[in-house]
């Protein structure tokens, strides 16, 4: 017998729905923001077809914990905060900036980015190596663009 | 005209069979066409798909695969090309009144060792290393050549290596699609198929070559919709031409090529996969952006 099923695409986002709308504390809004949030980020889910024996009935979350609680996953299996779930760690592409139009324009496509958390989330999950002992937000995104440049220089020795 | 197709990636297990037999099913579906697909692989997984365990196995021991094909031919026994193929392989029913089917040229594991025994007498003629290699691809190229005389489209699929029988079809094709999974390593492994298609040496001489004048494109399979995927795919795209088709992970995908003799409809095989198919068949078969190898 089938424990789990796995939901994607519109059956996903319906369940992120029906799921958020228990939480009548959110405002339609807010559901969506999280929705949105949450398709950006999740693949695929796995629901369960039999609840766990010991989960009592969910009760309402308060608007504050309702809105930390949902967490996602990003490849590298960090959990970002919802808060932070605005913030596409994927963009701006530092190699693409860096290759079409140079390293300047990587730094001003950075500038727009001026938390140090979103800064080294990006430089995570684009594999762009930088390390901790980085003081400034200026450094910090000096070396992403340093780092992009090893990158690309990287991949062209390997098809030298 | 016929048509050759490759598909091909130096890198395993990024579909190249899976979209092989994809792409014939289409053509000959939709297409109409009479398309031959010749199993370059080792793996044999396209001719496992159309033919079953046991109808590749019946191929093999009838000698009727092609590196069978090449052995004889190599050794000028004479006999007719039609021989090697199996007509009307696969579980797409096709209307009988249509001229669109799909043949098969079955691979065989033991391509490979031939490929080396075909290297050995030629050898014996006193020649360099590489112009021994350029023999053996010359005169695979020609033999595969002429399995064009009785279909509209060849499909070529491709193994990961770098045999003989891979170079003479990617030297052959006048297209090429690319399949690949966006991940690290697959970068390294375009940039190479790449060199080695378009006849260059790096990566500057790559980049001389406007997309619009490649044979070949690439194709993103197996997406999950990870970030991580678009960001790679978007620095593929600054150095390689690309599908605008995307083929996600699908269960569809999976299952239409598990062996199963019923026939069945195109619908029925492919389910929610289709949609994504056609749009890989419209784009493969009309596209005009790829360079025609003639002109």
């Amino acid at each position: 017998m089938r424990k789990t099923k796995a939901l994607s695409g519109a059956a996903q986002d319906a369940y992120f729905r029906r799921a958020l709308k228990r939480h009548g504390n959110l405002s339609a809004e807010q559901r969506e923001q999280l929705v949105r949030s949450l398709k950006r980020e999740v693949a695929q889910l796995r629901l369960r077809l039999i609840p766990l024996p010991h989960a009592g009935p969910s009760a309402p979350l308060p608007a504050t914990a309702a809105a930390a609680h949902p967490r996602v996953e990003t490849s590298a299996g960090t959990k970002p905060d919802v808060a932070d779930a605005s913030f596409d760690p994927f963009c701006p592409n530092v190699v693409v900036i860096l290759r079409t139009s140079g390293r300047a324009a990587a730094l001003a496509a950075l500038a727009n980015i001026d938390r140090e958390e979103h800064l080294r989330l990006l430089a995570r999950e684009q594999r762009l190596s930088v390390g901790c002992e980085v003081a400034s937000l200026a450094q910090l995104r000096a070396a992403i663009v340093s780092a992009a440049e090893r990158r690309v220089a990287n991949r062209v020795a390997a098809a030298s | 005209m016929t048509r050759f197709l490759a598909v091909s990636n130096r890198k395993g297990g990024v579909g190249k069979s899976t979209i092989s037999v994809m792409l014939a099913h289409a053509a000959a579906a939709w297409g109409r066409q009479r398309v031959l697909l010749m199993d370059l692989d080792t793996q044999c997984n396209a001719s496992l798909m159309l033919l079953g365990g046991e109808g590749w196995e019946k191929a093999s021991r009838a000698g009727r695969t092609i590196a069978d094909y090449f052995y004889d031919r190599f050794d000028n026994v004479a006999s007719d090309e039609a021989v090697y193929i199996i007509n009307n392989v696969g579980d797409v029913a096709h209307p009988r009144t249509a001229p669109g089917r799909v043949s098969l040229l079955a691979g065989s594991q033991q391509l490979e060792d031939i490929q080396g025994e075909l290297y050995l007498k030629q050898s014996k003629k006193d020649l360099h290393a590489d112009a021994v290699a350029l023999l053996v691809r010359g005169r695979m190229k020609r033999l595969m050549r002429h399995f064009g005389m009785d279909c509209d489209l060849v499909i070529l699929d491709c193994p990961p290596g770098l045999s003989f029988a891979a170079h003479a079809a990617l030297d052959m094709a006048d297209q090429i699609v690319v399949p690949f999974r966006p991940d690290f390593v697959s970068q390294f492994a375009l940039d190479r198929v790449a060199l080695l298609i378009e006849r260059v040496e790096n990566a500057e001489q790559l980049a001389s070559i406007p997309f619009a004048e490649r044979r070949y494109c690439c194709l993103p399979n197996c997406l999950t919709g990870a970030g991580h995927e678009r960001l790679l795919i978007e620095q593929i795209a600054l150095d390689h031409p690309l599908l605008a088709t995307r083929l996600p992970v699908l269960d569809s995908i999976a299952r239409a090529f598990d062996w199963d003799e019923s026939k069945k409809t195109m619908e029925q095989k492919y389910a929610d996969a289709l949609a994504h198919l056609r749009k890989l068949h419209a784009e493969v078969f009309a596209g005009t952006h790829w360079r025609a190898k003639s002109a």
